[in-house]
């Protein structure tokens, strides 16, 4: 009687492992099919601050311009040689993968220039356009554009340099703002194609 | 010696490899094309020193660009800083990556248009450690 009871429960035992190992597993998959790699999503979207700034046609744009399609948004300018083009080139070449592929939404590439000194809107589009058609650039005085950057945690510096020039310390930090103007998510870099990607259809398909 | 710099730059191609007995090889020389309104390219390589001694590059030219510096750029706590560095420093044996987002060139103001072709040349102060050719960079 002992035995044939201890029997029955290694079987249940048996059982309800490999059900609750199944079980596991495929839970398992499933969240790693959806999680982003490097994207991280807020636990809830917040909206962007009231802004006022000037595109690269000259028009003035506040924060609902960027309503009604994905924008991903990076703070740079045009007189830095690496960091800022290596960042523009990843978002354009993810870009042209995921409509490719015909992977679903295809974010707007906005640029804010730190530099409002040398980024006129003249400059911004001869720039902005030379990564893909349908960019945004943005610029205005730099108040302007603290009203953006500082409620966002943005960081920009201007630093002289000793040739007499100056060059902007600045934040590398990509944001993905959702359709309706809201901070949704932020890639923080090393910003490299493949995981854009492989985050954006997942995370944009969360609203 | 003139004959060595030269045999260098000759073999300053992609075809070269760390495996290049020469003093110093070039490989993977990468010239980022201006882009518009921009004024201003980047130049990427990797070098290895094949001495026994260290290596210091100080300063850069090419006769296609008005001026070119060194230059690295960090990522500290989410911030880039992009900053001028008064020499790139090969240690004995070692391979030195200029690459984005770390150590490159910062080629300024452009005098040929198109540029096609861009020649840059290595200094160690007034000595010419090497002059090396590629043609920009397509994205």
């Amino acid at each position: 009687m002992n035995r044939t009871l201890l029997i029955a429960t290694l079987m249940a035992a048996l059982v309800a492992g490999t059900l609750l190992a199944l079980n596991m597993d495929r839970a398992g998959s499933t969240a790693s099919a959806a999680a982003p790699r490097v994207a991280t999503v807020l636990p809830e979207p917040q909206a962007l601050p009231e802004f006022s700034l000037t595109d690269h046609t000259g028009t003035e744009r506040d924060r609902s311009f960027l309503e009604g399609q994905w924008n991903l948004v990076f703070f740079g300018f045009t007189h830095c040689p690496d960091i800022c083009p290596t960042t523009l080139a990843t978002l354009s070449s993810a870009r042209k993968e995921l409509l490719e592929a015909n992977a679903g939404t295809l974010p707007r590439i906005v640029l804010v220039s730190v530099d409002p000194e040398r980024d006129t809107p003249e400059k911004l589009a001869e720039y902005i356009n030379y990564f893909g058609e349908g960019n945004l650039a943005l610029t205005g005085p730099e108040a302007a554009i603290r009203e953006l950057t500082e409620p966002l945690f943005v960081y920009f510096n201007r630093v002289p340099l000793e040739n007499g020039s100056y060059t902007v310390d600045h934040s590398s930090v990509v944001l993905l703002i959702d359709p309706e103007g809201r901070f949704h998510s932020l890639f923080s870099g090393p910003h490299n194609v493949a995981d854009y990607v492989h985050d954006l259809p997942i995370v944009t398909s969360r609203t | 010696m003139r004959s060595l710099l030269l045999l260098i730059a000759l073999c300053l191609s992609s075809a070269c490899g760390p495996a290049d007995d020469s003093p110093l090889v070039v490989y993977g020389l990468e010239v980022t094309p201006p882009r518009p309104g921009m004024n201003m390219s980047a130049g990427y390589f990797e070098i290895h020193n094949n001495t026994g001694k260290a290596i210091s590059i100080t300063r850069a030219e090419s006769p296609q660009f008005d001026a070119v510096e060194l230059h690295e750029t960090t990522t500290v706590d989410g911030v880039s800083r992009m900053r001028p560095v008064d020499a790139l420093v090969i240690a004995p044996g070692t391979t030195l990556k200029l690459e984005r987002g770390g150590k490159h060139l910062m080629l300024m103001r452009p005098v040929e248009e198109p540029l096609e072709t861009v020649e840059l040349r290595l200094y160690d102060n007034d000595t010419l450690l090497l002059s090396v050719n590629t043609r920009v960079a397509s994205d």
